[in-house]
C-alpha cells in the first residue's frame, strides 16, 4: 500500500471515528426516512435531497479542507521537510494525500452518492447514472484543486518568507474565483467572444453543442467535470513535483491552456464561428495569465536566472525558469491573430473595429501583468496581492469616471473600450512599458527600489 | 562524501551564502559552526536538497543535488532544527511510516522498525504515542525516524537544542555510534561544548562565507604539542612573576593551574626539570589538549 495513503488512514479513518461517523450518517437517513414515509415518490425525494446534502457537506466542504490541509497541515506540524525528502514519488504522495487524508469524508460521501443514485434510479430518472458518476468527479475536481491550491500557498509563503496557512489559501482561492468570474462576465471582456455560453455547464438540461456535436447536456456535464478534474489531479501532481525539487519541461501547464481554450472555444462555435471561438481560447488564456500573475511566487532570484538563461541561450533551463503568465500570455496573442486572420479570410467580420478592441485588450493585460509583477515583486511581497488589486480596481475605476465623463473616448484611455481607431492600444501600450519599468526596476533591485 | 563547490545563495531581499566550497570526507563526523544567521541552516538545506543554490554546484556520495534531488534525499537523513513529529501515531507506527516512504522493502521494515529504535532506547516504548514522549525523547524519535533507512549521510542542525545534559550525553552517544557505524556526519550548532565530544573536523561560517582555513582538524581531545598546564601545590604569591623571570611564557592562570606557551624546540620534560629546580612545587603537569573551542577561536580571525 501507499505509504501516505496508509499514514492517512491510521490518522483519519481509525475504526473509533468511522463508527462515529457511521451513526451521525445513519441518524441522519433514519430520521429523513421517518419524516417522509407518506409515499414512495416524496420517500424517494427526500432521500435523494438528504444524500446530496450529506455529498455537499462531506465530499464538497469537509474533503476539499482536508485535501488542502492534507499539505498545509504537514508545514504547520513541521513534518513537510521530513516528507519532502522521503523516497515517494510526486503522484503516490499526490493521491496518497488527497484520497488518504479526505477518506473519511469521501467515505460519508460516497453514501450521498449511493442514495441519489438509488433514488433516482427509483424514480425512474434517466440521469440515474451519470449523475452519481458527476457528483465522484466534481468531489476529485474541488479537492485536487485545494490540493492544487495549497500548494501554491506553500510556493508563495516560502517566496514571500511567511507560513502557509489554511484560512490565507481558502480565502485566496475565494477572491482569485471572485476576481476572475467578475472579469470574465464583463460585458467589455467578453465582447464579440460568447462566454457566457459557459453557463450552459451549470444546468443539465436539454443538449449541449460543442464543436458542432451535439451532446445531452448532463453527459457533458460529466465529462467536462472528469476532464476538469483531470486536469486538476493534474496541476497538484505537477505542483507536488515542483516541491519535491523535481524539475522538468514545463508540459502540463501549456496542455491545458491548449485544452481550456478548445474547450472554451468549442461552447462559442457553432453560432459565432471559428474567429469568434478563437477569441473564447484567447480570452479564457488571458484569464489564466491573470490568474498565473497571482499564484506564482514572486520569486525574484528564479526570475533573475530565467533571465540569465535567455541571455546564454540555454533554452532548456529557460523554459524550466519561466514565469507561469509566459505561456497564456502568448497563447492569447496567437490565438487572438488566429482569429482575426481567420475573420479577414472567412469575411466573418468588419474586422478593423474589433481588431483595435482586441488589441487594446492584449495590451491592457500587458499593463495589468505590469503592475501586479510591481506590486508582487515590493519590499513587503505579503501585501503585494492586495495592492496589486487596489491598483488595478482604481486604473479601471478612473477608466469608467473619465467614461462617464467624456465618453468612450476618455474611457478608453484608461480601459479597453470601444472609441477612436489606436486609442486603447496607444494608451494600454504607454501603461505597459511605464508598469513593467517599474516592475524590472525592482525584480533588479528591491532596496534600492524600496529606499527610492 | 560531500563536495560544496562555490555555492551562492539567495533569498529574496538577502545572500545568504557567498561562494562556500568545502569538502567533507566519508566517515567524518563534521561540526559546522558559526554565529546565529551565518548561513549554517542555509547550506545544511541545499546540501539536503531541499533548496536549490543559485550558483554552484553540490554533490552527496557522488550525486548532484540539482540533477538527481531525489537520489540525494535516499542517500542522507536530513533533522532539522525545528521539527515536528505524528504526535497522533505511535512510536511503532511512525518509524513503519518513515521506513516504509524512505524506500525500505516492506520485507525488512519491522527489522528496520526495530534496530532504529534499538538504536535511540526507544525499543521498550513503541506502542507509546509519539505525543506523550518528553522533549529528549521526542529528539530521539526523530533521529530514529531519519536514520532508519540507514542513509550514507546524516546531517543534525542544531540537535541538541532544548536537551538536558542527560539527553545531550545520549545524542553525543549517539552520534558516536553512528559514525563508528561508518556514516558521515554534519552537526550544526553555535555551541561547541555540544560538539566536543564527537566532532573529527571542523567548518566555521560566518556572514555567509567560509571562514578560517575551510574544513580544518576539530581539536577533539587532541593533544598541544606547544602547551602544557601545570597545577601548582602553594602557589607563592609571586608565581607569575617568578615564571617570567625563569623565561616561561604564561599563557593564562585559572586558579593555582597556569597554561604555558613552549617555545619554539623546547621540551616539556625539560621545561619541567627548569621549574623544579626553582623550587616551584608542582602538583600536575599535563599536555594541554586542543579543544573545539581552541580551534574555533584559532581560526575565527583569519
Amino acid at each position: 500500500m501507499n505509504p501516505e495513503f496508509e499514514r492517512n488512514l491510521w490518522l483519519e479513518a481509525a475504526p473509533r471515528r468511522i463508527a462515529w461517523a457511521a451513526v451521525a450518517v445513519g441518524v441522519i437517513y433514519g430520521l429523513t426516512a421517518i419524516s417522509a414515509t407518506r409515499s414512495p415518490d416524496l420517500l424517494a425525494t427526500a432521500l435523494a435531497t438528504a444524500g446530496a446534502v450529506v455529498f455537499g457537506a462531506c465530499g464538497l466542504v469537509w474533503g476539499a479542507r482536508a485535501a488542502g490541509g492534507a499539505v498545509l497541515n504537514e508545514i504547520g506540524d513541521r513534518t513537510w521537510d521530513f516528507q519532502r525528502l522521503s523516497a515517494l514519488a510526486p503522484w503516490a504522495m499526490t493521491w496518497g494525500k488527497l484520497l488518504g487524508a479526505a477518506s473519511l469524508a469521501w467515505l460519508c460521501a460516497l453514501t450521498g452518492v449511493l442514495v441519489v443514485g438509488v433514488s433516482l434510479a427509483w424514480q425512474g430518472r434517466p440521469d440515474a447514472l451519470t449523475t452519481p458518476l458527476f457528483m465522484i468527479a466534481l468531489a476529485l475536481l474541488i479537492q485536487a484543486i485545494c490540493m492544487a491550491a495549497a500548494l501554491v500557498g506553500v510556493r508563495k509563503a516560502r517566496a514571500e518568507g511567511r507560513t502557509a496557512r489554511s484560512a490565507g489559501v481558502a480565502g485566496g482561492l475565494l477572491i482569485g474565483v471572485v476576481l476572475l468570474f467578475g472579469v470574465a462576465t464583463s460585458e467589455g471582456f467578453q465582447r464579440g467572444a460568447g462566454l457566457s455560453d459557459l453557463s450552459r455547464l451549470f444546468a443539465s438540461k436539454g443538449e449541449v453543442a460543442w464543436w458542432g456535436l451535439t451532446v445531452p447536456a448532463s453527459s457533458f456535464r460529466l465529462l467536462a467535470t472528469a476532464a476538469f478534474a483531470a486536469w486538476a489531479l493534474a496541476g497538484a501532481w505537477r505542483l507536488m513535483r515542483l516541491e519535491l525539487q523535481m524539475q522538468g519541461a514545463p508540459v502540463v501547464w501549456p496542455a491545458f491552456l491548449v485544452f481550456l481554450a478548445a474547450f472554451a472555444g468549442g461552447l462559442v462555435y457553432p453560432e459565432a464561428g471559428l474567429p469568434a471561438a478563437q477569441l473564447a481560447g484567447a480570452l479564457v488564456c488571458a484569464l489564466c495569465a491573470y490568474a498565473a500573475a497571482f499564484a506564482e511566487p514572486a520569486d525574484r532570484v528564479r526570475l533573475r536566472l530565467f533571465a540569465a538563461a535567455v541571455v546564454r541561450r540555454t533554452w532548456a533551463r529557460a523554459l524550466r525558469m519561466a514565469p507561469a503568465a509566459i505561456a497564456p500570455v502568448l497563447l492569447a496573442i496567437l490565438l487572438t491573430a488566429k482569429a482575426f486572420a481567420t475573420a479577414a479570410i472567412t469575411r466573418h467580420w468588419a474586422i478593423e473595429p474589433q481588431l483595435w478592441q482586441a488589441a487594446g485588450l492584449l495590451a491592457f493585460m500587458i499593463r495589468d501583468l505590469g503592475v501586479v509583477a510591481f506590486h508582487r515583486f515590493g519590499p513587503r511581497p505579503q501585501r503585494g496581492d492586495f495592492g496589486a488589486v487596489l491598483t488595478l480596481a482604481l486604473l479601471y475605476l478612473a477608466g469608467g469616471i473619465l467614461g462617464g465623463m467624456f465618453g468612450h473616448d476618455g474611457g478608453a484611455l484608461f480601459a479597453p473600450l470601444p472609441g477612436p481607431p489606436g486609442f486603447s492600444l496607444g494608451s494600454g501600450a504607454v501603461q505597459a512599458v511605464v508598469a513593467w519599468w517599474l516592475a524590472a526596476r525592482r525584480i533588479r533591485a528591491p532596496e534600492a527600489s524600496a529606499a527610492a | 562524501m560531500i563536495d560544496v563547490r562555490d555555492v551562492v545563495y539567495d533569498y529574496p531581499t538577502l545572500r545568504a551564502l557567498h561562494g562556500v566550497s568545502c569538502t567533507v570526507e566519508a566517515g567524518a563526523v563534521l561540526a559546522l559552526v558559526g554565529p546565529n544567521g551565518a548561513g549554517k541552516s542555509t547550506l545544511m538545506r541545499c546540501i539536503a536538497a531541499l533548496d536549490a543554490p543559485t550558483e554552484g554546484t553540490i554533490t552527496v556520495a557522488g550525486l548532484d543535488t540539482q540533477a538527481d534531488p531525489r537520489a540525494v534525499h535516499a542517500a542522507l537523513g536530513y533533522l532539522p532544527d525545528f521539527f515536528g513529529l505524528y504526535d497522533e501515531l505511535s512510536i511503532r507506527r511512525s518509524l513503519t511510516y518513515a521506513a516504509r516512504s524512505r524506500g525500505v522493502a516492506d520485507a525488512v521494515v519491522a527489522e528496520a522498525v526495530d534496530l532504529a529504535a534499538a538504536r535511540v532506547q526507544l525499543s521498550d516504548r513503541l506502542d507509546q504515542r509519539a505525543g506523550e514522549l518528553s522533549r529528549g525523547l521526542r529528539q530521539r524519535l526523530a533521529i530514529a525516524q531519519t536514520i532508519v533507512h540507514r542513509p550514507r549521510v546524516l546531517l543534525l542542525d542544531e540537535p541538541a537544542a532544548g536537551l538536558d545534559p542527560e539527553a545531550r550525553r545520549s545524542l553525543s552517544d549517539l552520534i558516536l555510534k553512528l559514525a563508528a557505524d561508518g556514516m558521515t556526519i554534519v552537526v550544526s550548532s553555535h555551541i561547541l561544548a555540544e560538539l566536543e565530544d564527537y566532532s573529527t573536523r571542523m567548518l566555521m561560517i560566518r556572514d555567509g562565507r567560509v571562514a578560517g582555513g575551510g574544513v580544518v582538524a576539530a581539536g577533539g581531545g587532541a593533544r598541544d604539542e606547544a602547551r602544557v598546564r601545570a597545577t601548582f601545590a602553594d602557589p607563592p604569591a609571586d608565581l607569575e612573576a617568578r615564571l617570567v623571570a625563569l623565561g616561561v611564557a604564561v599563557e593564562r592562570r585559572t586558579g593555582d593551574a597556569v597554561v604555558i606557551a613552549l617555545a619554539p624546540g623546547e621540551d616539556a620534560a625539560a621545561l619541567l626539570a627548569r621549574l623544579v629546580k626553582a623550587d616551584l612545587r608542582i602538583c600536575a603537569y599535563e599536555p594541554v589538549t586542543r579543544t573545539l573551542e581552541d580551534a574555533y577561536m584559532a581560526q575565527a580571525p583569519r
